[in-house]
């Protein structure tokens, strides 16, 4: 068991959130929720944005000036949560890399060490940029590692389906990144040569709930066997998004078919956005289990 | 020209021109499970190629980067498809198709350098910002871009001339509708392409299923009202009911006063040897295939309907009325696993 909350008191991690779609919404409002972190700053690009006037509402800082206003603070942040998109981040990475800020990034641009905390943890052993992948990786790599851990998968593929009303612009723009990003880390984690990500938006309404499929070869493969591997993955995953269940795992010869879907616990999303609330999810893990760390260390800045 | 009697259009010396796209080397691969061989493929580009068809569309089902175990996995990579096609056109351009969030970029890269001249970005009918990157990469590349509105019976006549509109924005060259579902009657057609055809300044794009058996009728229906690319497939090869019959298409649209310059001797041969050599037997208009029709559900999914009811003893009848409800679009065949889950608990 890889994932645990640890509550030092006196110590919070400053936090600045660049990004101001649903994504980076959600993220203030978690931060806003966290007995750990402390929201210092949110960046976005449009001074009419939605996303700030809701953080300007919460009470913290804003800035409309992108990355500058976050280079141009006072004091370093502990961690920036970045819900930009892949290009940006990049150049975030870049600018911030001799800074001791930890930047965890929710854009799938494949430059950080990634991280599933069911199956990593959240500690950092290399750098300072922690890649969340992308939603459907965090959805579906938990299970895809575990199957991939007891049974001799051949081939491994994910299909995420997430309504149209909370796929923003970057997302859309970033679906080439999104596939790319997947797959990696569906190989790096399971070992799997042949793996294969694909992305629905669906406009159904009412709106679809994010589900990911993931489909497996595994010869020989044992239904009772797999169910218990997937139930027990899932309950791990509910640990840090309670919303996550199977609603179907299906085995046919050595064709298996295992369909998550996250419901989003979440004050700012829609019910259905659970893929947004699972990456967030994860990236408060690792923000509060850096500040953590910090604690423990002595380091990070007193509140 | 709508509400000009055929005889008179038929001896109008300004018959109007229509490029004829034929998807039957990549559509009709939903009818065979994506298992199209290298010499099947290489038969009828050579044979389509002969008969003069402008351009001869290749790949998987689902495109490009589409071979997956959601929709099925192909017999022949897309390397090995695009590459055995090109070499037997000599006269036809060669089309492509791509999904976002299915293929990439890089598989466009990849067809641009296997010779693809036409290729087409697919995306759900009100989704067409999924397209705005890889449009913008064709325009970039010097490439001709299309966009094609899926599932399209699910939006108004002015939300499909919206988004076409919008496509085109991003560098399409064409833009056009697919009836998915095969849902559309000649009048639904009318409306929706005459109103694309207004909003935009660039050739609009018809490609019709057979699910209630009014494919060419809704093509025809589809020139009328200012359609100048129509799809069609050899014996209407194509999913479920199948597509648009080209070999019925042509004559039909010729006498109807549009010009093809298609060949129909060659044409009526490649349509012979598709039935020979990529069939099984021709597409029928089976019960699965109304019933998809009616509920609006994507042909494509008829297969994996009747394996999983069959396993289930469910009537598949009813799992594509419910995926219907669920509003499942081209893609969502993971959805078919937990219909079926559903309704075999309610019936036992």
């Amino acid at each position: 068991m890889t994932v645990t909350q640890s509550t030092p008191t006196g110590l919070r991690n400053r936090v600045a959130v660049i990004g101001t779609g649903a994504i980076g919404q959600d993220l203030v409002s978690k931060v806003h929720r966290s007995p750990v972190l402390d929201c210092a700053l949110v960046v976005g690009r449009n001074p009419d944005s939605a996303g700030l006037a809701h953080a300007a509402r919460l009470g913290y800082p804003t800035s409309a000036g992108g990355i500058d206003a976050v280079l141009a603070a006072d004091q370093p942040f502990d961690v920036l949560l970045d819900a930009t998109s892949a290009a940006a981040h990049v150049e975030h990475w870049r600018l911030l890399a001799d800074t001791p800020t930890l930047l965890v990034d929710l854009t799938p641009s494949k430059i950080g060490q990634m991280v599933v905390p069911t199956v990593t943890g959240t500690a950092r052993s290399t750098g300072r940029d922690v890649s969340l992948i992308s939603c459907g990786g965090q959805a579906s790599i938990p299970v895809a590692h575990a199957l991939a851990e007891r049974f001799a998968v051949r081939y491994l593929e994910v299909v995420s389906t997430v309504a149209s009303t909370i796929a923003g612009r970057a997302t859309r723009l970033n679906l080439d990144e999104y596939v790319a990003t997947t797959q990696h880390a569906l190989t790096t984690f399971t070992d799997v040569a042949e793996t294969k990500a694909i992305l629905n938006i669906s406009p159904a309404v009412p709106p679809a709930t994010f589900r990911t499929a993931v489909h497996a070869v595994i010869p020989g493969a044992d239904p009772d066997a797999i169910r218990s591997v997937v139930d027990s993955v899932a309950a791990r995953v509910r640990e840090f998004a309670p919303g996550y269940r199977v609603i179907a795992c299906a085995v046919t010869g050595e064709r298996v078919v295992v369909s998550v879907e996250v419901i989003a616990d979440s004050d700012v999303l829609p019910h259905y956005a659970g893929n947004l609330d699972i990456i967030n999810s994860a990236a408060i893990l690792v923000a509060e289990q850096h500040a953590a760390r910090l604690s423990a260390a002595g380091t990070g800045v007193r509140s | 020209m709508t509400g000009v009697a055929h005889d008179a259009v038929a001896h109008d010396a300004v018959a109007r021109d229509v490029v004829v796209h034929d998807p039957t080397l990549r559509d009709g691969q939903h009818a065979v499970r994506h298992q199209l061989g290298v010499a099947a493929l290489r038969g009828y580009a050579e044979a389509a190629d002969a008969a003069g068809v402008p351009v001869v569309e290749v790949g998987h089902g689902n495109g490009l980067g589409a071979s997956s175990m959601q929709v099925g996995r192909a017999a022949v990579s897309d390397d090995l498809m695009l590459a055995t096609v090109r070499e037997a056109l000599r006269r036809s351009k060669m089309g492509v198709f791509m999904l976002p969030g299915w293929g990439t970029s890089a598989d466009l890269r990849k067809a641009i350098a296997h010779g693809a001249d036409v290729i087409r970005i697919g995306v759900h009918c009100t989704e067409p910002s999924l397209a705005e990157r890889h449009l913008g990469f064709l325009a970039e590349q010097g490439a001709d871009g299309h966009c094609v509105l899926m599932m399209s019976h699910m939006a108004t006549a002015a939300q499909l001339a919206e988004h076409a509109a919008t496509a085109v924005g991003y560098g399409a060259r064409a833009v056009g509708l697919m009836d998915s579902a095969g849902n559309f009657l000649p009048q639904d057609v009318s409306d929706r392409i005459g109103a694309i055809a207004a909003a935009v300044d660039v050739p609009v794009i018809f490609h019709g299923h057979n699910n209630l058996g009014m494919a060419v009728a809704n093509s025809v229906a589809a020139a009328q009202a200012g359609a100048t690319i129509i799809d069609g497939c050899a014996r209407g090869f194509g999913a479920g009911a199948g597509n648009t019959q080209l070999e019925v298409l042509v004559p039909v649209l010729e006498r109807t006063g549009f010009r093809t310059g298609i060949d129909l001797y060659g044409l009526l041969d490649a349509a012979d040897f598709a039935e020979r050599e990529l069939m099984p037997a021709p597409p029928v208009t089976d019960t699965v295939s109304i019933v998809s029709g009616l509920a609006g559900v994507f042909s494509g999914f008829k297969h994996q309907v009747l394996d999983a009811s069959r396993r289930s003893g469910v009537d598949p009848r009813d799992v594509f009325f419910e995926l219907g409800r669920r509003q499942a679009i081209a893609g969502q065949e993971d959805l078919i696993v937990d219909v079926v889950a559903e309704l075999g608990q309610v019936a036992s």
